[in-house]
């Protein structure tokens, strides 16, 4: 009994550093890249920098409210905002004109160093590994996506490229790609449900990207059913897997 | 004295660019001479040259130079060299004058406004003349290759016509065969191997297959045309002479191949200007002119500062006032920061909303300025609020005005929502997509000083009016003599 209240405990706290929210961003300029932050019960979160498209941050969008799912991270204020990490942001598909705020640089509110700054990149691109080259036997891949979003993204394309390349390299006997849609629950108790049919959609994209990536022996599956929310892997479950097999 | 005058190269807005009265050489459909391998044209900013690298052409028979169809057009009428393989509206008024309307250029089918028009009546080819723009005749809904009805987002409204088409009884959105007309500037056939290089496998702005080449099977660029509708050199040639030339029967395949042999082989590029000299003198910007178009590498990523888009401007950072003003309006291109707000297919696939960049971020493709992704992008020249056009009615232009409504199972427009009013829906009408309403292939920016009016509704008369549109819409704040920087700087490409 004291063993079940404790566990039921710590998971109210971990709970408790959950910050899943919607809300419209916030852009703060720096002398550098901007920051975009996110506001939420009067308190101001950091969601992260802009940066370039290949980093797995992607940065929210003025007159679009955000969906932030993210826990709260040890650390100093980033731009003024409490850190989340991890984290996970989704653009919502609907215009909001009321997202429009941009705030101008202050002395001493700095953006995190950046890879890329506001201008032409510095940095020659170093040469693309395939890590799927080490791999061996069977390997599941999975993509990931923004809330209610069908759209495969440059980290998206990258994953399914590699599993590309896997089933090419391995001659897979089979290609299993199983598509799923997910609930968030939000910091507030409110549920929110992908649209019905993103599963399928999901699943026959990523089905259509490797069979014209010359991949064969390519079957479909997914889903119809939301997965369920628990408020802290919510994110993760909007996905397809693919599965290689030998 | 010689100060003076460079002072005042700057200091004129240049209003008068691109509008001199100079005799260039217009090839006829038929013609029979000889294109030497590098050829030289005057424009009011100094000299275009242009190189056929396989040695000289001869025209004779050609099937980029014969009439292939049955309204006498060849497709040089609408490439001409002297208007880097493109056609001025400049250009077009002249002939027009010069054949009393009656160049094959000015047909019925596209040559006007609509081909139910009275066609000897210079009003009736008022977008040609004025714009330069092209009737583009596209079926809706759209079509797969096969003629198949693509799914479609969204609705569309003729809301104005001006031209008369879009309402047209027998070419019209309600006609026999509905038809969307836009209005359209024929692209430089030039330089083509950057335009044709950099085909991924998946297009990043779409998360989608790329489309392919029918004859290899191969992922295309999906650069070709305003709208990436035609995968290949080969299609696009066979549905100009199909549809611009009015060929009753597809041409051959020999023809075909020919045609691309010489469209693959082009390069042209400015080579002197008037307050520069010579762009192409050794020690000058490597860059510069066609025959580094031919000997550089395509398909190179540009936006950096190690290697940028158009090389470095360095050597040009002296006393010379033209030169220097260049090498500063290099610079702008390359470095200078803005918000880039609200543009479909760039802010809308991960970077932001807004973007802290140059605009290097988008025309970020060596030597030419286009993307290197597939570059379709909403900059915002077709669609209200933030088109091109005149915003209120009593300065309305003569392009039509569409009402696009989605569905409400679509993906809306990022920035506009579910209504859209536009001029040129753009790749929406290939796509059947919401997302993509005004979203328009960008262009390269070789050889601009032969071949006004630019963007592709032919909107803006001069490059300083190209440069405006980007100020006011990026809310750029450049100064004046940014705004001349620039102008320089797109006028010696």
């Amino acid at each position: 009994m004291r063993a079940a209240w404790l566990l039921c405990f710590v998971a109210a706290a971990a709970l408790a550093q959950e910050r899943n929210f919607i809300a419209c961003p916030v852009v703060r300029d720096t002398k550098t890249v901007p920051c975009f932050l996110a506001e939420y019960q009067g308190e101001l979160y950091y969601l992260g920098i802009q940066q370039d498209i290949t980093d797995k941050f992607h940065p929210p969008q003025l007159k679009h409210q955000v969906l932030v799912e993210g826990r709260v991270a040890e650390g100093p204020r980033v731009c003024g905002g409490i850190p989340l990490q991890p984290l996970s942001i989704s653009v919502l598909k609907e215009i909001d004109l009321s997202c429009d705020t941009i705030l101008p640089a202050e002395p001493g509110m700095d953006a995190p160093p950046a890879a890329r700054g506001a201008g032409p990149s510095s940095v020659r691109p170093a040469p693309r590994g395939t890590p799927s080259a080490a791999l061996t036997g069977r390997q599941e891949f999975t993509v990931r996506y923004a809330f209610n979003d069908e759209y495969a993204d440059f980290a998206a394309q990258f994953v399914v490229t590699e599993a590309a390349g896997y089933a090419k390299r391995i001659g897979a006997a089979a290609v299993k790609v199983a598509g799923y849609r997910a609930t968030t629950l939000l910091s507030n108790g409110e549920r929110l449900v992908e649209k019905t049919g993103l599963a399928e959609k999901r699943a026959q994209d990523v089905a259509t990207l490797l069979r014209g990536s010359g991949v064969a022996n390519v079957s479909v599956d997914w889903k119809p059913e939301a997965e369920p929310a628990d408020g802290e892997q919510d994110a993760s479950r909007r996905r397809v897997t693919i599965l290689v097999m030998p | 004295m010689y100060r003076l005058l460079s002072v005042l190269a700057i200091a004129l807005p240049l209003a008068a660019q691109y509008q001199g009265n100079f005799r260039v050489t217009w090839i006829e459909p038929g013609s029979k001479e000889t294109l030497p391998a590098a050829d030289q044209f005057e424009n009011s900013n100094g000299t275009l040259g242009v190189i056929n690298a396989s040695g000289p052409v001869d025209t004779n028979g050609h099937p980029f130079f014969t009439p292939l169809g049955t309204n006498g057009r060849a497709c040089v009428n609408c490439h001409q060299p002297a208007y880097g393989m493109s056609v001025s509206a400049a250009g077009l008024r002249e002939r027009w004058r010069e054949t009393d309307g009656k160049d094959p250029v000015f047909a019925a089918f596209d040559g006007s406004n609509c081909p139910d028009l009275p066609q000897q009546k210079e009003s009736s080819h008022s977008l040609l003349l004025h714009r330069g723009l092209f009737r583009i005749p596209l079926p809706w809904p759209p079509q797969n290759a096969d003629g198949s009805p693509k799914p479609v987002e969204f609705s569309i409204e003729v809301v104005r016509d001006p031209a008369g088409c879009n309402t047209s009884r027998e070419y019209g959105l309600k006609s026999a065969h509905p038809a969307v007309s836009v209005y359209r500037r024929p692209r430089p056939v030039a330089n083509l191997k950057y335009v044709l290089a950099g085909a991924p496998n998946i297009v990043l702005k779409t998360g989608k297959l790329a489309d392919r080449d029918p004859a290899t099977g191969e992922p295309v660029s999906m650069n070709l045309m305003a709208d990436a509708r035609e995968p290949s050199l080969m299609t696009q040639a066979i549905s100009a002479i199909l549809g611009h030339e009015e060929a009753r029967t597809e041409p051959s395949h020999q023809q075909l191949e020919k045609v691309v042999a010489f469209e693959s082989q082009v390069y042209m590029a400015q080579v002197e200007h008037i307050f520069g000299g010579s762009l192409v003198a050794p020690g000058g910007p490597a860059s510069l002119g066609p025959a580094a178009l031919r000997d550089r590498r395509a398909g190179v990523l540009g936006d950096n500062n190690y290697d940028p888009v158009f090389g470095l401007f360095d050597s040009w950072k002296g006393k010379d006032y033209f030169r220097a003003s260049v090498a500063r309006g290099a610079d702008i291109f390359m470095f200078r920061q803005f918000w880039l707000r609200d543009a479909t297919h760039i802010n809308s696939i991960g970077l932001g909303n807004p973007l802290k960049r140059t605009c290097a971020t988008c025309h970020n493709a060596q030597m030419t300025g286009q993307d290197l992704s597939a570059g379709w992008v909403d900059v915002g020249t077709a669609n209200y609020p933030t088109w091109t056009e005149p915003s209120t009615w009593a300065d309305s232009s003569e392009l039509p005005i569409f009402k696009i409504t989605c569905s409400k199972d679509a993906d809306p427009h990022p920035y506009l929502g579910r209504v859209i009013y536009t001029t040129d829906p753009g790749r929406a009408l290939i796509s059947g997509r919401c997302v993509d309403v005004g979203s328009i292939v960008m262009q390269q920016f070789r050889g601009l000083a032969a071949r006004a009016p630019y963007f592709s509704n032919g909107s803006a008369k001069t490059l300083r009016e190209v440069v405006d549109f980007y100020d006011r819409r990026f809310d750029m704040k450049l100064s004046d003599t940014e705004k001349d920087d620039l102008i320089n700087f797109l006028g010696v490409l």
